[in-house]
């Protein structure tokens, strides 16, 4: 029933634009029934977008081919998950999954942030109801997902790369991370619209900005796993426009995360926080636009649609917009504080923001370079991989330095005879580990040994400081030592979350300095019985097999691996021929050494006529660590994110009073 | 199945109409303002946010300080400014609350 | 500051200029070159070299392409790709392993 679709939508639309209308007249003229019943058309507008995207999910499992959108990204023989899954494979479906959680997250805001503030949630429904009919637009008037045809016998069927299970799961999470920075920064045009900038919003944006940039992350991370095992060129990111434009607003609300705090504990940097916000915001906005507009050349083209234009001027809708009420606002937002030493936590969070706004504007500048470029001398001008391995060694590394430096400086000022004692253990320990790294040879990459000398430098820190404050709080209740640790995070859940959220950094800088500075790699051509020698790894070419699956050739090649005289593993690289689909794909074969962390990839690039293959070995050393620090940058957000009762007890009573008792 | 799409599409309509106006239709004729703290409420706002502010330092600093991290001397600096900071936020606070008190006995 | 640095950067290094068969001419520098596949596809990537035309994806003009080293999946008359090297004597020589398939049919059903 496409009508019942279309209509949902429409409904929607109406509910969205009249929140938008409602919210502000309510809000100016603080009327508080037109502003709750602005409220309950965005409460009603995700029940809607659920009904459309249902309407749609069934058409997906039953086939109805009556959907032009069915027809064309589904057919028959395809597993029920990937039909279901489909509902993100095309550009009308992902738009309506961005209306989807955009009023699901308004909704949420709504419910669970109405206490805190009435005047001040008055104010964001209105900003939310403008980026959510704006994704009601397009889903009504520009590309909508429930377009009919005369049912065609079967659809085309979906593109064989995306059927893998990751295809299930990495989109919807990076788009929970996408849409779920218009929240902060809905509250952050609340709070500059109704004139409080008090520290409320700060308040209750913190947690959906965390939220947001922990599934933007894993996200991210997922998808550099889908590539690494499904791509097979041995490699996880490759500085892809659309890779960097889920990147950009990830670093921007990496800034933003740190330098909250320095609001909240020093009432300083009011109106870069703003910035902040505003440039996540846009910037997930302009991600959307790049994967959807077809502008830039990118591996990941997505369909050239008509939505370019419309992307484009809301943006400039959003930056100018928000930056004029900025402006208008300044006045309000003058911090009382100032800076007290340049050797303080604050000064240290200013140095990580720098850096991270820097790495986040250069990529910018590399994404939109060829742009400028073509518009300013008529030719498109592309930067690759070395521009940017080069800023990101230039402010990778010293953020990572600062990882190390920020937890041992104490707030406000710190003099050198305290920093000399805090510094002493983590500065020996990444000199000790320097050392023997060097003895190890790990000196043939000067940015790899900097980054693991760093790396050690940042544990030594963590470790001491989860060291330390047990060692305090057993000092002080006399707890065991489990007792005191658990008792020290729970305490202290956002300080130490974010520990164990710098561990997975470090994991990660590990793991990319690991693959990507040490790795060894070796091409040839083999025939059945021959070998190739690649460090310890002793490769033997057995011969060739060739099966006939449901819906493609499968040719492996036998690859016997010895080390140290023992045959240790049976590998099988490969390649698959879709006969229907017309495609080639290549299966990678890949063996992880759990103890060093290190990835065996092998990759069957050409199978000749006369049996021999031309064969490529890839050695990853210590590349697992980024997946093992996608687990770890998990469990620190939760740790953060996990509410804490007394901190919501003292705030409930600072603003709550504001508030009449519902 | 276009008749039902189109009446569950009007249901889904009227709902939606229903509970938009429902602030209305549960107390009609009443309107209650929105709270919009005045100008005394705001800067109470202010100076709570103030103490709060550095009683958490206060209560940082002390950590730090028995962890290590902060230096004696240090700690004897900077203790003496934050307990200043948070005396001087409380005893404003006290100061608004009299007068408001005062204001509210005055009133109607 | 950061700015003129990163104009700099980008302008004197790193920077390779993104071409259509069309535009090759008078180039002799490293580009990369966009281009649609033609018919007939010879040689071997690991051997002497993969042999194939690459045009304008919208317009008439072609260049000849000798390529060597890993092909990506999705290679194959018909689809546009982008690959870097250089311009030598009337013949595109690539750079080996930097051919990238462009794939407008990842998010899109074949039309036929």
């Amino acid at each position: 029933m496409p009508e019942l679709g279309r209509a949902a939508l429409v409904v929607c639309f109406g509910l969205t634009l009249y929140a938008v209308v409602a919210g502000f007249w309510g809000a100016h003229t603080r009327r508080r029934r037109l502003a709750l019943s602005a409220q309950n058309a965005l409460l009603a507008a995700f029940a809607s977008a659920l009904v459309a995207s249902v309407v749609l999910l069934a058409a997906l499992g039953r086939s109805d081919f009556g959907f032009t959108y069915v027809a064309q990204h589904t057919s028959r023989e395809l597993p029920l998950p990937y039909k279901l899954a489909s509902f993100w494979g095309g550009q009308e479906g992902s738009l309506l999954l961005w209306l989807l959680i955009l009023t699901g997250y308004g909704a949420a805001a709504v419910l669970l942030d109405r206490k805190a503030g009435r005047e001040l949630i008055a104010w964001v429904v209105p900003v939310l109801g403008i980026v959510a009919a704006f994704f009601s637009m397009l889903v009504v008037f520009v590309a909508s997902p429930f377009h009919t045809q005369l049912a065609a016998a079967d659809g085309a069927g979906l593109n064989t790369s995306l059927q893998s299970p990751y295809f299930q799961i990495h989109p919807p999470l990076l788009y929970l991370g996408y849409v779920g920075l218009t929240v902060p920064f809905a509250f952050a045009m609340g709070a500059l619209l109704s004139g409080r900038t008090d520290e409320r919003w700060i308040v209750a944006t913190r947690r959906w900005t965390l939220a947001a940039w922990m599934f933007l992350g894993i996200g991210q991370l997922l998808g550099a796993k889908w590539a690494y095992e499904e791509v097979g060129w041995g490699g996880y990111f490759a500085w892809d426009p659309v890779e960097n434009a889920a990147l950009m607003p990830w670093l921007a609300a990496t800034a933003f995360l740190h330098s909250v705090m320095v609001q909240e504990k020093k009432g300083m940097l009011k109106v870069w926080n703003m910035l902040l916000v505003i440039l996540a915001f846009s910037l997930s906005l302009f991600g959307t636009f790049l994967t959807r507009s077809g502008v830039l050349s990118s591996i990941h083209s997505f369909t050239e649609g008509s939505i370019g234009p419309w992307f484009l001027g809301f943006i400039c809708f959003v930056v100018a917009g928000s930056l004029v009420l900025l402006f208008r606002r300044l006045p309000l937002l003058r911090s009382k504080t100032r800076l007290e030493s340049l050797v303080s936590r604050e000064a240290t969070f200013l140095y990580n923001n720098l850096l991270l706004v820097a790495l986040c504007l250069t990529i910018l500048w590399g994404v939109t370079f060829p742009i400028l470029s073509e518009a300013v001398r008529g030719e498109s001008v592309t930067v690759g991989r070395p521009y940017y391995d080069f800023f990101l060694r230039s402010f990778g590394l010293p953020l990572l330095l600062l990882m190390g430096i920020g937890p041992l400086v104490a707030w406000r000022r710190a003099s050198l005879r305290s920093l000399g004692r805090t510094f002493l253990w983590p500065f020996a320990f990444a000199l000790v580990a320097g050392g023997g790294l060097v003895a190890a040879g790990a000196g043939s990459s000067l940015p790899g040994l900097i980054a693991y000398t760093f790396s050690a430098f940042v544990i030594g820190t963590i470790v001491l400081e989860f060291a330390r404050g047990t060692a305090a709080r057993r000092a002080l209740a006399d707890e065991p030592v489990p007792k005191a640790f658990a008792s020290l995070v729970a305490r202290n859940r956002r300080r130490y979350g974010g520990y164990v959220v710098h561990a997975a950094i470090v994991l990660l800088a590990i793991g990319i300095a690991g693959s990507s500075a040490y790795d060894t790699s070796h091409t040839a051509r083999l025939a059945p019985g021959q070998s190739l020698k690649l460090r310890d790894y002793t490769l033997v070419y057995r011969g060739l097999r060739s099966t006939r699956a449901q819906n493609a050739v499968e040719t492996r090649a036998t690859i016997d691996v010895y080390r140290g005289g023992d045959r240790i593993a049976v590998m099988h690289p490969g390649k698959n021929n879709y006969p229907v689909e017309q495609q080639v794909s290549n299966e990678v074969a890949i063996r992880s050494d759990w103890l060093t962390g290190e990835d065996l990839f092998l990759i069957t690039e050409q199978v000749n006529p006369n049996g021999t293959i031309d064969f490529k070995a890839i050695i990853n050393p210590l590349v697992n660590l980024i997946w093992l620090a996608g687990l770890v940058f998990l469990l620190g957000s939760v740790v953060t994110l996990w509410p804490d009762a007394r901190e919501e007890r003292r705030l409930a009573v600072r603003y709550g009073r504001l508030a009449p008792d519902t | 199945m276009l008749t039902a799409a189109l009446v569950l599409g009007a249901l889904l309509a009227v709902a939606a109409v229903w509970f938009v106006a429902r602030p209305f239709l549960r107390n009609p004729g009443s309107e209650e303002p929105l709270v919009e703290p005045d100008r005394a409420g705001r800067e109470r706002l202010a100076l709570e946010e103030e103490r709060d502010r550095a009683l958490a330092a206060l209560k940082e600093l002390e950590f730090d300080h028995r962890t290590g991290k902060v230096s004696d001397d240090d700690y004897r600096s900077i203790v003496g400014e934050l307990r200043r900071a948070a005396a001087d936020a409380l005893r404003a606070l006290d100061r608004g609350r009299g007068r408001s008190d005062v204001h509210s006995r005055e009133g109607p | 500051m950061l700015a003129v640095f990163l104009l700099y950067s980008s302008i004197a290094g790193g920077g390779t200029p993104s071409l259509r068969p069309s535009s090759l001419a008078g180039h002799t520098g490293k580009v990369s070159l966009t281009g649609y596949v033609l018919k007939p596809v010879t040689g071997d990537a690991h051997g002497s070299g993969l042999r194939f035309r690459l045009r304008d994806v919208k317009g008439t003009a072609t260049v000849p392409v000798v390529y060597k080293g890993s092909v990506p999946d999705l290679f194959r008359p018909g689809r546009d790709i982008v690959v870097e090297g250089r311009f030598q004597n009337g013949v595109f020589v690539a750079t080996p392993g930097t051919m990238v398939t462009k794939c407008p049919s990842k998010y899109v059903p074949k039309t036929t």
